[in-house]
């Protein structure tokens, strides 16, 4: 464990994406105080598209809310949503691909034909389809993006099962009595694990991109919701005459999505064992 | 063999420069054709530009916008109708008989006279087939008038069993449009032959229409072809313009874009007080037949301060009634008891108990949270109208659940009932007149989607529509206005003013008309 711990201390990289990481989530937590009480749903249309000054120092939107005050309010949507969402497939993923792997037969056929025809789609597209079914939300784009996702888990998970389960040391354990319950969660969740977690950190970077990109296009959080994804798409038709109200969501996005990439490529390369 | 692949390789890449080089884009044409006048004209695509009067409102509003289609009667700059197809129409007293004289020397894209026969074949086919339609050809011209044709006078006679305050003004419905429905044939969809000074060449779904001048058209034809591409983006019209993609747009909705090409010398925007009015429905039959409450609405709503800001940019002129502020219905002896006033909305409703008991923001009727639900769509500002509601409405407490989709959603949950507000956009002056909208708050009117009844109001549109004289019209239509504002039977967006917007570069003149029937025409003509 303390081998563990100086690896993380040690890796400056990783250490620097983990600060900016943790003032990314500790500005969504204390938005009131840095926006210093600015609602991000109020706003006074006589104020509307106005460009960035003293008062509003990333201008006001088309409703003449406070741009500053939405693209820090906003982390908060695309954090809490990114992070359900990932835990959603990761926990599902891992789950099924565990139980495909471990148990083979029908049930192995029935998940992994499951997975194939969620990935035999183009994602985004059929999370359009689904999210467009279930109506315009967060919740129902974090579940529709979760029902295509969750296949990289459960094959990955899966795979990582089926190189270990007729090795000896699990064919030992079953003689001894072990009961499947016990298998499951004290030998093959532990092997698949760490492959699992460094897919889940990487992915975070991309789930909030379609998140986003869902919200985009309307079928995510919905106005006067702040969410980076539907600010772009409210500014976009002001692209060229309030530049603000796209390039701060667009920067929030792009430096989100950055931090948290090289967050996950920094806890790859210690948790991999191919590295050690 | 490594410079057998080289070269190879540059081949190809410049067989792939040489292709990219030869799109077909809105400016090219082929060799032969390099002296023909070709405008690009950019618009909204209404039910998938289908061009036959009888089937849609759209199809026949789009057919006489794509400068196909003509009427009898045009609505000119004062929304009078004018002579067109007709040279003049003298009526009875009883306003029964109706005597219309036809222009001599008119012929349809496919050479054939336009004849009275032909006139009288039209405007019998159109109430024929109406039925299988939704143009409601009815509305213009009751289905029991009589049209006998003079073709040796070139005069129509219209006998009808009811009296019409002022036929022309029904004439000049799209939906009444002369066309050759016989010559048309099968291809009526996306081939209509009518007067116009245009005709269709070939039809591209989705994308548009290449047009070509009618050879038989009584005056001059300005441009050879016209190219007609759909644009549903708000911005798409706007930076086609600016990338010089496209010629002439009609009605830029983005204020931001609207601005920018105002500011552009090298762009003409000819803006019209047009005869539009945006309004929210208040459903009478949901939370908002509550009297409190409903005026609370209204009054919770700055309806100056949305139409003048930078989002909605003037497009709309404010206004309180449901019909157009500057069209001469006496909007200026109006009163507005709901005129806005934010604090006095809030103590209306603390005084009726309509108030916030759990600490949640929103105030409670009957034990419920007040939840409207606002039904709204992407056109003409819609939905900015109804953020900005939404907005001013959470200020005083009352919530707001958002229901934004398409036109076809928005009609359906009015015609359902299931909404308490629904915002949309309407044309005041149908047939040129404001009756036909104004049934839309008759209780015994198969228009009255709101549920909304008040006697002495569908007494005095009992009257209005038979009424023919137009002292008694302007009387009766000021009572009706004021009644409707004490009930306060909805939000009122504002009067919408249209725009075409222009290259000055390809383009000489364009104008838009108050109403919106009138997109393409003769004259529109190239620069110098």
């Amino acid at each position: 464990m303390e081998k563990k711990k100086n690896k993380f201390l040690s890796n400056r990289g990783f250490m620097i994406f983990a600060v900016l990481a943790l003032l990314i989530i500790l500005a969504s937590i204390f938005a009131p105080l840095i926006c210093h009480g600015v609602d991000p749903i109020e706003g006074e249309l006589a104020n509307s598209i106005m460009a960035p000054n003293a008062d509003h120092p990333f201008g006001t939107d088309k409703m003449g809310r406070d741009v500053f005050a939405r693209v820090i309010y906003g982390s908060r949507t695309s954090l809490v949503s990114t992070f359900s969402l990932v835990l959603t497939i990761f926990v599902l993923g891992t789950l099924l691909g565990i139980l495909a792997g471990y148990f083979g037969g029908w049930v192995d056929a029935v998940i992994m034909r499951l997975a194939d025809m969620m990935i035999s789609f183009p994602g985004l597209v059929l999370a359009i389809a689904v999210a467009g079914l279930l109506g315009a939300s967060m919740k129902n784009a974090i579940i529709a993006i979760a029902i295509v996702s969750w296949p990289k888990y459960a094959r990955l998970a899966r795979s990582l099962v089926m190189k270990i389960r007729h090795t000896d040391f699990v064919a030992a354990a079953q003689v001894t009595g072990s009961r499947t319950g016990y298998m499951l969660r004290k030998y093959m969740l532990p092997n698949t694990i760490t492959t699992l977690v460094i897919t889940a950190a990487t992915d975070i970077g991309s789930m909030m991109m379609e998140l986003a990109a869902l919200s985009f296009l309307g079928f995510g959080a919905q106005a006067p919701t702040p969410e980076w994804g539907s600010m772009l798409n409210e500014g976009r038709n002001f692209m060229q005459s309030a530049p603000w109200m796209v390039v701060y969501p667009g920067l929030a996005i792009f430096v989100t999505v950055v931090i948290f990439n090289m967050l996950g490529d920094n806890l790859r390369d210690i948790l991999d064992p191919k590295s050690e | 063999m490594k410079k057998t692949i080289a070269i190879l390789l540059c081949m190809l890449l410049f067989t792939g420069l040489i292709a990219g080089c030869g799109g077909n884009g809105a400016g090219s044409g082929d060799s032969a054709s390099a002296d023909a006048k070709t405008l690009t004209f950019g618009c909204q695509m209404y039910s998938d530009g289908m061009i036959c009067p009888w089937q849609q409102t759209n199809c026949a509003w789009n057919c006489m916008r794509y400068g196909i289609s003509e009427c009898l009667f045009k609505f000119d700059d004062n929304s009078q109708p004018q002579p067109w197809l007709a040279e003049s129409i003298e009526n009875t007293d009883d306003h029964k008989t109706w005597t219309i004289k036809l222009k001599e020397g008119v012929k349809f894209s496919n050479g054939e006279d336009m004849t009275a026969s032909k006139v009288k074949a039209a405007l019998d086919y159109v109430r024929e087939k109406g039925p299988e339609g939704s143009s409601t050809p009815e509305n213009f011209l009751e289905f029991a008038a009589e049209v006998t044709a003079d073709d040796a006078n070139n005069t129509i006679v219209i006998q009808t069993e009811t009296p019409y305050a002022n036929l022309a003004g029904n004439l000049a419905d799209p939906a009444m449009a002369i066309v050759d429905y016989e010559g048309t044939g099968d291809n009526y969809e996306n081939g209509m032959i009518g007067t116009g000074p245009y005709m269709v060449k070939e039809f591209h779904n989705q994308v548009g229409y290449d047009m070509v001048k009618n050879p038989y058209y009584r005056e001059e034809v300005p441009y050879d072809n016209v190219t007609i591409l759909f644009m549903g983006d708000a911005s798409a019209k706007a930076n086609a313009l600016l990338a010089g993609q496209i010629d002439i747009a009609e009605n830029i909705m983005s204020v931001s874009d609207l601005q920018k090409l105002q500011d552009d010398p090298n762009f003409t925007v000819d803006i019209t007080a047009g005869v539009r009015c945006g309004f929210s429905w208040i459903n009478f039959n949901g939370i908002l037949a509550n009297d409190d409450l409903r005026h609370a609405v209204l009054m919770a709503i700055d309806s100056d301060t949305i139409c003048h800001s930078n989002t909605i940019g003037d497009l709309y002129t404010p206004g309180f009634s449901v019909l157009p502020s500057g069209m001469g219905y006496g909007y200026e002896t109006l009163n507005n008891p709901w005129a806005y006033d934010a604090d006095a909305a809030a103590k209306l409703l603390d005084d009726a108990g309509i108030v916030d008991t759990n600490g949640n923001g929103i105030r409670e009727l009957d034990g419920q949270d007040i939840y409207l639900n606002y039904v709204s769509y992407e056109n003409r500002l819609l939905n900015d109208f109804s953020d900005a509601h939404t907005q001013y409405l959470t200020k005083i407490g009352i919530g707001v659940n958002s229901d934004y989709g398409s036109s076809d959603d928005q009609w359906n949950k009015l015609v359902a009932g299931e909404y308490d507000l629904n915002n949309n956009n309407w044309n005041h002056l149908i047939a040129g007149a404001p009756d036909t909208y104004l049934g839309n708050w008759c209780s015994n009117n198969s228009a009255n989607y709101c549920g909304y009844k008040n006697e002495e109001y569908d007494k005095l549109y009992d009257e209005l529509i038979h009424e023919l004289d137009t002292d008694a019209r302007h009387d009766k239509l000021v009572q009706m206005q004021q009644i409707l504002i004490d009930d306060g039977v909805a939000v009122i967006d504002g009067y919408y003013n249209s725009c075409m917007v222009y290259n000055n570069s390809t383009v000489g003149y364009a104008h838009i008309l108050p109403n919106d029937y009138y997109w393409i025409s003769q004259e529109i003509t190239p620069a110098n």
